[in-house]
């Protein structure tokens, strides 16, 4: 079944996740959806699949127009969705998911589809015990199982968001084949990743987004580096971080590990010293984050330690490091930094050391205009902190920073903002670090990551490189590293160098 | 916004629609008030009759000032005044005493801190005083601090409290308050009537007793019953005294607060799992006979006697085995009046059966309406009781002893009022506790 | 749109909540029986009528105020202090034993009086800091601290009752024996009401009013109230402190509240001693959206509507549960006046943006 996407838009209030998508994805082959997380994948997916109502544009099936009000209207018409998170019910049997959702409903014949499961299950490899619970299957069983469900609800049209997330080597092995069978057999498959090598591995086709933006179809094979470029952009005009003379070392992690879900970083080794920015790249979800929040006391690493200062702040909470002098500046703005339904006054006092125990407005408020007049913060003192926009936000959150820091981690410095902003931020953040403040943030813009870092940790599949010399990386080769390509995590690294 | 503005137009005009009716529906005649007066004492329709009468179309007359002939008295009901047990039957006197001399009752219900909470029956005294009451009766001894305090602060109106003995110059509490008095039904009689019915009835020679909280009167009402019960078992069946189980629950309250007491339906339940199949009822309201009613759907053979309102039996005559009841009309009677005529006096009234006819309703202030469930044999021993207790038969006579053994009467010593009124623990041979844990 | 437009939204939304409450109460009046501008007539002069009416109302007002203001904290802190009942409870059992151990010496009553609320804001404090120390430290939320702890707190009330403080030779839950005369609070000459319990609700009021509105202290409170992440990351504060410190204080003025309603109102310790005043002021903090000088009124008023509405079943006879329903409605109508207003603005602010 040939799928055709023509001019669709969603927005989100205004956010764009889709503008004016045209595609068409034929039927008998392996469609690859590439792009960043955020880059409008999963919401095109979920309108294609009855999830989401488009809020421009048409959806036509071998010609046919069609609209979807809900995942079954599009399941009826042969379009089914695998989640990124399995959508079953981990308290039923394997048998009872499977005939959950059919038309049927509760009148299934559970002979028959006992049958259909095993016969399904055997065309394809996957064995499946009809009475296991749920709960017990691994993640790549669930989703063979949601597989056949599907199948045997008539898909003909099978999309898979970020399938290969979280199952083995073998089960993924097992899931290509089954895809390509799958495609051979006349079905549409749109498959859904970010990940670049495993769309040379598998796709017919790859289509970019950014942004909610269409950039591109390719055939294979493919120009990985075009790839590559299609999703990042290179829009970005920055100028490099300009030369600052470093101080004394301030920050030290020694054989750091840190281990989570689908997160497995080992032997990071580094010291920073006090002028120093330390970039941390990858795709989203490969790790940044974990490391970064283990630095700053937020996590507790498995192993490893840290000294800042000269004292050993291994096992200390991130309270510890704060009264040190860090802070750790989250990405979500209104989640995790600011206060809503609390003025830009209330924040700058809040974020600064208290004047004793009653409050003084008026101190307050000359506090606040200051900030506003220098971080350029379209508000007034008694703005709320949701009435302000994302980049007002962000500019907020940075002058809420305390005037002496020594050490600032950041999720997203600038993500959201407009050029001019993004060149303002860091101009302001570079300030910090002639004052001999170290900057260690994480990015998913790679110019960011190029241009203002002095050393880089490439982070992939929830593992993390050895710190390399920014000047040793250009877009390219980055964006290689974080698809995959020649990424040597940093144990493996330091086994190498110290084998012989 | 428009939709907002149409549902807002609805119930305006909803309302206004509902007022126009209710000024076109004709306000009731007197006729079924008319129609109570001339129904014979004993049948059913009294009991529901005054509900019918009190109509809120009376009520724009209520806060006008009363015309200075009309005496008026106030009445505070500790349950609702529809419990079919103890308030019920202070508001039917109420009422009586309302048609029959012709004096005006103010009244609340609901008079206790789980219902009213924040607010005190003085307080609630004082609004009733506010209505234009001279007088004020306090129904229960939950009101029992309240109502002496309320009377030392209003020296000039004249305050019934129902069961309490703060005027009784023999009692253990006497405090003089000229303006207060006491008044309560010797229930006692009531009490052994019941008992002796249950005993007459039970099968298993288990009774059950659903007592209310712990206190002098509900020690010596459950004591009644089992002397009326011991009596009629010994006397009437030749039974050895020894097989007849009688056990007391108390659940903590007059009736069920839920949290803050057992749950009466709970405790009758029990007591008819364990084979006690009869439950006298000593608290304020009708579980006991509900759930009775309850269990002989089940096609189980119990039985309960109810307590305080004269038609109790009505919501399960099957089962029911009669009910020792209150009147509080002579009693009303006797002190209201006396207050409308200027002839107070601080008294102690405790008043018993009128024997020539205990179910007379102008003169019996305790009787026994018998219920369907007592077989004719039974009821004909009933009858019998009732007459040697009317040619002077009294049960309080020793030698009886109290729960731990010690000796409450000697061997022919004839308990005094003092004695009965302050019965220390339950009797020997009663099971169930006597005092608070 | 400017602040003073948003403000007078504000009141217009305020006013048709009140007026729509006062719709559904009529409706509600109408469908038993009674006429509505009579019932609220006589809620009024059941209110009004005489001086010591109206002195009765602060004599509700006293205990709900200091409750309400309790409340606040823990409100401010985001946190649902259900067990707000139990701490009241708690703090009128303190209060019983303290006086219990004075009663019948020589101690002057005065004395035994301040140690009796001394002890009351310590035993709600406890029993607030259970909860919080469930919530900081075990990871229970307090909703379900709160409400079991409220029903331990019965149920000592119950036991204290039934056992240890019984009256001689009774086993009833109607209470304990009420204390002498020199052990009330003395109240005004003809009055019920004691101007001590209400100057101390007065003060502590005036107190939450001013740590809530003018102190670093309060503004904390707030901050780990609406965004404890935040707070945390941006400005180093440790939200378990601030918790257990706003359970702390609901605890203290919860147990004042408790003190004053054995103190002042009941006199002897019973199972209905808080008169159900935690979930008054818990209605009363969510109408007022947590508002520290708001809640004075507003609690005022319930505890008008309280008063007059006994006169609804002696005139009218129809139950005075209905000024529960009158409550009901109101707050039922402010929730609603709230989630339209909500929505207006939203849709106002879309509007703007895509003009």
């Amino acid at each position: 079944m040939n799928v055709e996407l023509r001019h669709i838009s969603k927005f989100f209030g205004p956010v764009r996740a889709n503008d004016d998508i045209t595609v068409t994805f034929e039927a008998g082959k392996i469609h690859g959806l590439l792009g960043e997380n955020g880059a409008g994948k999963s919401t095109l997916m979920k309108i294609l699949s009855g999830f989401l109502r488009p809020d421009r544009g048409e959806i036509y099936l071998d010609g046919q127009r069609v609209t979807f009000r809900h995942p079954a209207d599009a399941l009826a018409q042969g379009v089914g969705m695998l989640h990124q998170d399995p959508m079953d019910f981990p308290a039923m049997t394997v048998l009872e998911n499977f005939v959950a959702g059919s038309p049927g409903g509760l009148t299934v014949n559970r002979r028959e589809a006992r049958k259909a499961l095993q016969e399904l299950g055997e065309q394809f490899g996957f064995h499946l015990d009809p009475d296991a619970e749920v709960a017990s299957l691994t993640v790549g069983e669930r989703q063979q199982l949601e597989i056949l469900r599907l199948l045997w609800l008539g898909a003909r049209v099978l999309i898979f968001d970020e399938p290969t997330t979280g199952i083995s080597a073998q089960q993924k092995e097992r899931l290509f084949e089954a895809l390509r069978r799958l495609a051979a057999e006349g079905r549409t498959i749109i498959f859904v990743t970010h990940k670049l090598y495993e769309v040379e591995e598998l796709c017919h086709t790859a289509t970019v987004l950014r942004q909610g933006k269409l950039m591109g179809r390719r055939t294979a094979p493919y120009d990985l580096d075009e790839l590559v470029q299609l999703m990042f952009g290179r829009v970005l005009k920055m100028e490099r971080k300009p030369p600052i003379p470093l101080g004394e070392t301030i920050y030290r992690v020694e054989n750091l590990v840190v281990e989570a879900p689908r997160v497995n970083i080992r032997g990071v080794y580094l010291e920073v010293r006090r002028g120093e920015v330390i970039g941390l790249a990858g795709m989203e979800g490969s790790g940044q984050r974990h490391l970064l929040q283990a630095c700053a006391g937020l996590l507790r690493p498995s192993e490893g330690r840290i000294w800042f200062k000269g004292q050993d702040m291994t096992g200390r909470s991130y309270l510890d490091f704060y009264r040190e002098g860090v802070t750790y500046l989250p990405a979500t703005r209104m989640e995790e930094g600011l206060l809503p339904g609390m003025d830009i006054t209330q924040h700058l006092l809040l974020s600064r050391p208290a004047q004793g125990f009653f409050l003084d407005n008026h101190w307050a408020n000359g506090l606040a205009q200051e900030a506003i007049s220098e971080f350029r913060i379209r508000g007034r003192p008694d703005t709320v902190a949701e009435a302000l926009s994302g980049g007002n936000q962000q500019r907020l959150l940075l002058s809420m920073l305390r005037p002496k820091l020594d050490l600032i981690f950041m999720e997203h410095p600038t993500r959201g903002l407009d050029m001019e902003s993004t060149l303002w931020v860091w101009e302001k953040l570079l300030e910090r670090c002639r004052q001999g403040t170290a900057i260690f943030f994480m990015s998913s813009d790679l110019d960011e990551i190029l241009n203002y870092s002095d050393r880089v940790l490439v982070f992939f599949g929830g593992q993390v490189s050895a710190p390399i010399p920014a000047e040793e990386l250009d877009a390219e080769s980055l964006g290689r590293l974080i698809g995959g390509y020649g990424f040597v995590p940093a144990e493996e690294a330091l086994t190498q160098t110290t084998a012989p | 916004m428009k939709r907002y503005w149409m549902l807002v137009l609805l119930l305006l005009l909803v309302a206004l629609g509902l007022t126009a009716c209710k000024k076109a529906t004709p306000t009731p005649t007197e006729a079924p008030a008319k129609a109570e007066e001339a129904a014979p004492v004993e049948t059913e329709e009294p009991a529901k009759a005054p509900e019918e009468t009190e109509e809120p179309t009376q009520a724009p007359e209520a806060t006008e000032a009363p015309a200075p002939e009309e005496f008026v008295f106030g009445l505070l009901l500790v349950g609702p005044k529809d419990d079919r047990g103890w308030s019920q039957a202070h508001f039917e006197a109420g009422k009586m005493v309302e048609e029959k001399l012709g004096y005006k009752m103010v009244w609340l219900d609901n008079v206790n801190p789980a219902a009213r909470p924040g607010i005190t029956p003085d307080q609630l005294a004082m609004e009733l005083v506010d209505k234009g009451a001279k007088v004020v009766i306090f129904n229960s001894d939950d009101m029992y601090d309240e109502a002496l305090t309320f009377a030392q602060e209003n020296p000039d109106i004249y305050v019934i409290h129902i069961s309490g003995d703060h005027v009784w110059k023999e009692g253990k509490r006497y405090v003089e308050v000229p303006n207060l008095s006491n008044l309560m039904g010797r229930m006692e009689y009531g009490k052994m009537i019941a008992g002796c019915a249950a005993a007459l009835t039970t099968k298993t020679g288990k009774l059950g007793y659903l007592g209310p909280l712990i206190n002098d009167e509900t020690r010596r009402l459950a004591a009644s019953a089992y002397l009326g019960a011991k009596y009629c078992w010994q006397n009437y069946l030749g039974k050895d005294p020894a097989d007849l189980k009688f056990k007391v629950t108390w659940i903590g309250f007059w009736f069920h607060i839920p949290g803050q007491t057992l749950d009466p339906t709970q405790v009758a339940n029990e007591f008819f799992d364990n084979g006690y199949d009869v439950v006298i009822s000593g608290i304020d309201t009708t579980e006991a006979l509900v759930q009775a009613k309850a269990y002989r759907e089940k096609g189980q053979e119990v039985w309960a006697v109810p307590y305080d309102y004269i038609h109790a039996c009505e919501e399960a005559p099957e089962v029911c085995l009669g009910v020792p009841y209150f009147n509080w009309y002579p009693g009303y009677r006797q002190l209201i009046e006396a207050a409308a005529k200027d002839q107070w006096e601080s008294v102690f009234l405790w008043l018993g059966p009128d024997w020539q006819d205990i179910n007379n309703l102008e003169t019996s202030s305790v009787g026994y309406l018998k219920g369907p469930g007592l077989s004719e044999e039974a009821s004909a021993q009933v009858d019998k009781f009732i007459e040697e207790l009317a040619g002077g038969l009294n049960l309080w006579v020793g030698p009886l002893k109290l729960q731990d053994g010690t000796v409450y009467l000697k061997e022919g010593e004839v308990a005094t009022d003092v004695q009965i009124w302050y019965l220390p623990q339950l009797l020997e041979g009663m099971e169930g506790q006597s005092v608070a844990e | 749109m400017t602040e003073r437009h948003g403000w007078m939204t504000t009141l217009a939304f305020r006013l048709a909540a009140v007026v729509f409450a006062l719709l559904l109460t009529s409706a509600v009046l109408l469908m038993v029986g009674a006429p509505p501008l009579e019932a609220f007539r006589l809620i009024l002069e059941g209110a009004f009528g005489s001086p010591r009416k109206i002195a009765d109302i602060f004599v509700i007002w006293t205990p709900l105020l200091l409750t309400a203001a309790g409340l606040l904290f823990t409100f401010q802190a985001g946190l649902w202090n259900i067990g707000i009942e139990g701490q009241i409870i708690l703090g009128a059992v303190f209060a019983t034993w303290v006086l219990r151990i004075f009663q019948g010496t020589d101690t002057p009553p005065g004395v035994a009086l301040t140690l009796a609320f001394v002890a009351a804001a310590l035993g709600g404090m406890l029993w607030a800091l259970l909860s919080g120390v469930l919530k900081v430290y075990g990871g229970v939320n307090e909703i379900f601290s709160g409400l079991g702890l409220d029903f331990v707190a019965v149920a000592l009330v119950l036991y204290l009752v039934f056992g240890p403080w019984k009256r001689p030779g009774v086993g009833s839950m109607s209470g304990t024996e009420p204390f002498p005369r020199e052990l009330w609070l003395p109240t005004l000459e003809g009055f019920r009401l004691s101007p001590w319990a209400l100057g101390l609700a007065v003060v502590g009021w005036l107190v939450t009013m001013v740590l809530l509105l003018g102190t670093y202290y309060g503004l904390r409170l707030r901050a780990v109230g609406r965004n404890p992440r935040a707070a945390y990351l941006m400005m180093g504060l440790s939200s378990n402190r601030i918790i257990l410190s706003a359970f702390a204080l609901a605890g203290i003025f919860g147990g004042l509240a408790g003190a004053v309603q054995v103190t002042a109102v009941y006199h002897r310790l019973l199972p209905g001693i808080s008169s159900g005043y935690g979930w008054l002021g818990l209605l009363i903090g969510m109408l007022v959206n947590f508002h520290p000088v708001w809640i004075g009124p507003v609690a005022w008023f319930f505890a008008m509507l309280n008063l007059g509405s006994i006169q609804l079943p002696i005139v009218l006879k129809v139950d005075s549960t209905l000024a529960g329903v009158l409550q009901g409605a109101l707050v039922y109508s402010f929730l609603l006046g709230e989630g339209v207003r909500m929505k207006w603005l939203a849709r106002r602010r879309r509007a703007g943006e895509a003009s």
